[in-house]
């Protein structure tokens, strides 16, 4: 239980390649608790490929990942869960052909000896569904039949089921009307305070400047320069996403060392 | 129509399938002048067709998963010569060769599955290479010989329940698995009430579940009557006992397992699955290798049941199987079918070309029609899927749980004495 003092999820000199791409060369991240960290950057910057990586779909091909302070490898999907690392896809990653409750639960489903637990799961998520104020009718509509936003909302309360420490939100928001935005705004202050450490990646810098503590910009899959979001100007934050001489901006709030770029 | 709903719940579109089914009964019950639902008639297509059902249930998975398997038929005829030449020429009792054709079964499953899982040829080549390939062992092996095998397989394929105890006009293992079955029918209606009125603090009214229970018994009388009431010595068959054992259990693991949850996950997005945990390389394994159990399983019944090995076992049957899940209301792309509905496909087909052949049309015309069922039993699934409404199914659903949410009409709040017991 207690609280650790070190960030809770460190990755250090994170690279990754696919064939000719460079889609991370030598990113450095932390995370700690209660705190919100933006990923930004243009499109194709490695926001999502580095919250695949967290997330167990991608393995790195070189660098440390730390969680607690202790050195974890993330090989599976199955290994973030356990590791309390819970993801929301940009794409959601959800099955259209199965019902709410059984897309909440995929790939963990909780179960007897034999049995699915079908009657806990759909009860589960209907508490979840009331506490995320999401307009979905009921815990067994096909996820085919819902909407854009729904689905979205579906992704994310996929973030409520079992105890994260961590939770990556790649573009949450994109999708969705004004009030549901805020709905998911509000749920991310909400696991701030229950003392989660959250990547939100999201190209909205409202979405951005409002909830998050610190912004972290990729370009061309490195880093380029992190920001305390109170003290960051807007112009500095564009300069950082599209590489325009800039004015030094790297400051952290906890005085440790994250690699400068140079 | 809100009263029928309530009887049959969810399973309303499995409900109107085995209706279909009931009326090409009743039809061919006419055209036959009673031929058709004899015991004798009724005992002969589980015997002839139980091996499809059984391989259907196996292709439903692989099709579920978006995959589809062209070699059970050749797989089929590998395990029937296995079987009989392990037991004619190498000396094994009968329940080794059977367990040695299983085995075979399942390593061709798992040769199959590996190709597709950890090398990722498409199941439609893979299978498509094995059909030529198991076709081609069959005959190296079998030198197309026809090899007998004994009468304990032949009872597999062939055979009754036995006759014991008093002279009740029925046969008696019939009637005894007749009232099983209903015990166990309302036993477990019980308690899926109770447990759907623990989770939800409803469940539909209690008139509803009885008049359901009240048209299962009528139904489960029926069949214990026309299987049990043949002449004497004859049951409702082992092919038959057989087939309502795997259904039972695959129809179990569809639905109510964590595994079964992943094959409709992978087959509905296969990348979706990946990104939250499921094993898909796993899931297409294991479906491709159940399948060829089950093509073993189907093997071993047909033998018994012809007597013999024949160069020609098994041609042709993974396009009964294919044609029976999707009649059964499976989708080609993946993610969609039950085994229920896999099951009374089957039968449809199964029914039809009984009912053709004894009404004595030709096998020209019943392959016809049995090709243009097929055609417009999926077309007829297509137009409900795009009338802006996902399926029947989900329409129907969608009705029921608006009510389910405990709105309106209908749905019984607990009340003590009805929750508890
Ligand atoms: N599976 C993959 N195979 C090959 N290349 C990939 C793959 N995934 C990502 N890439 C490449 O890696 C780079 C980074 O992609 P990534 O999806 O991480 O960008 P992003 O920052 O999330 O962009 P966006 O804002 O558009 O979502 C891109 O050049 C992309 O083409
Ligand atoms: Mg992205």
């Amino acid at each position: 239980m207690g609280v650790a003092q070190g960030p809770l999820l460190t990755m250090h000199g994170i690279s990754k390649r696919f064939g000719a791409v460079e889609a991370l060369t030598d990113v450095d991240l932390e995370v700690h608790a209660h705190e919100v960290v933006a990923l930004i950057g243009d499109n194709a910057a490695g926001k999502s490929t580095l919250a695949k990586i967290v997330a167990g779909a991608l393995t790195p091909d070189s660098g440390l990942i730390e969680i607690n302070g202790e050195a974890v490898t993330i090989p599976t999907p199955a290994a973030a869960y356990n590791l309390g690392i819970a993801t929301v896809f940009q794409d959601f990653a959800l099955c259209e052909n199965l019902d709410v409750t059984a897309n909440l639960f995929l790939g963990r489903e909780m179960h007897g000896a034999l049995r699915r637990s079908d009657e806990e799961m759909e009860r589960i998520t209907r508490e979840v569904l009331d506490r995320l104020a999401s307009r979905i009718p009921s815990a067994r509509t096909p996820l085919g039949s819902l909407s854009a936003g729904q689905r979205q909302s579906v992704a994310i309360a996929r973030t409520l089921i079992g105890s994260p420490r961590i939770v990556v939100l790649d573009e949450p928001t994109a999708s969705l009307s004004v009030g549901q935005t805020a709905e998911v705004l509000t749920h991310i202050e909400r696991l701030r305070e229950m003392g989660l450490g959250i990547i939100l990646i999201s190209h909205n810098m409202t979405d951005v400047r409002a909830v998050s503590d610190r912004i972290e910009v990729l370009r061309l899959g490195r880093n380029n320069g992190s920001f305390v979001t109170q003290h960051a100007s807007y112009e500095e934050i564009i300069a950082a996403i599209t590489g325009a001489p800039r004015a030094d901006a790297l400051r952290h709030p906890t005085g440790a060392t994250l690699s400068a770029v140079s | 129509m809100k009263a029928i709903r309530q009887i049959f719940g969810g399973n309303l579109r499995q409900y109107g399938m085995s209706f279909a089914l009931i009326l090409l009964l009743i039809f061919f019950q006419w055209r036959t002048h009673g031929i058709m639902l004899t015991a004798t008639n009724a005992q002969n297509i589980l015997n002839g067709y139980s091996y499809v059902l059984i391989l259907a249930i196996g292709m439903l998975f692989v099709i579920i998963t978006g995959q589809i398997d062209l070699a059970p038929g050749s797989v089929a005829a590998v395990v029937g010569i296995c079987v009989a030449l392990s037991i004619k020429n190498w000396g094994f009792p009968w329940w080794a060769g059977v367990l040695f054709g299983l085995l075979v079964g399942i390593a061709i499953g798992a040769w199959q599955g590996a190709w597709l899982a950890f090398v990722g040829v498409p199941g439609f080549i893979t299978t498509l290479a094995g059909q030529m390939l198991f076709r081609g062992l069959d005959q190296y092996i079998g030198k197309a010989a026809s090899v007998p095998v004994p009468k304990e397989i032949r009872y597999i394929g062939n055979g009754y329940l036995p006759e014991w105890g008093p002279n009740t006009g029925l046969n008696n293992s019939t009637l005894l698995l007749g009232v099983l079955a209903l015990v166990a029918i309302v036993a477990l209606e019980i308690r899926r009430r109770a447990r759907t009125l623990k989770a939800h603090g409803t469940a539909v009214p209690l008139w509803a579940m009885v008049a359901r229970l009240a048209v299962m018994t009528v139904a489960l009388g029926y069949l214990t009557y026309l299987f049990g009431s043949g002449r004497y010595g004859t049951s409702f068959p082992v092919t038959g006992v057989i087939l309502v054992v795997l259904v039972l259990i695959y129809n179990f693991i569809a639905t109510r397992t964590t595994i079964g949850r992943g094959v409709y996950a992978v087959g509905g997005n296969r990348a979706a699955a990946a990104l939250t945990g499921i094993n898909t390389k796993k899931v297409y394994f294991l479906a491709m290798a159940n399948m060829s159990f089950l093509a073993a399983v189907a093997a071993i019944m047909y033998v018994g049941r012809s007597t013999a090995t024949g160069p020609s076992d098994g041609v042709g049957w993974e396009l009964d199987a294919i044609a029976a899940v999707f009649i059964g209301g499976a989708a080609v792309s993946g993610g969609v079918g039950t085994v229920i509905g896999s099951l009374i496909g089957g039968l449809v087909m199964a029914i039809l070309n009984n009912g053709m052949y004894l009404v004595g049309v030709g096998a020209d015309l019943s392959q016809m029609i049995r090709g243009l069922v097929l055609l417009v039993a999926v077309a007829f699934d297509l137009y409900n899927k795009t009338q802006g409404r996902p399926s029947i199914t989900g329409t129907l659903l969608r009705g029921l749980h608006i009510r389910e949410r405990g709105e309106a009409t209908g749905m019984e709040r607990p009340r003590a004495g009805v929750a508890q017991s």
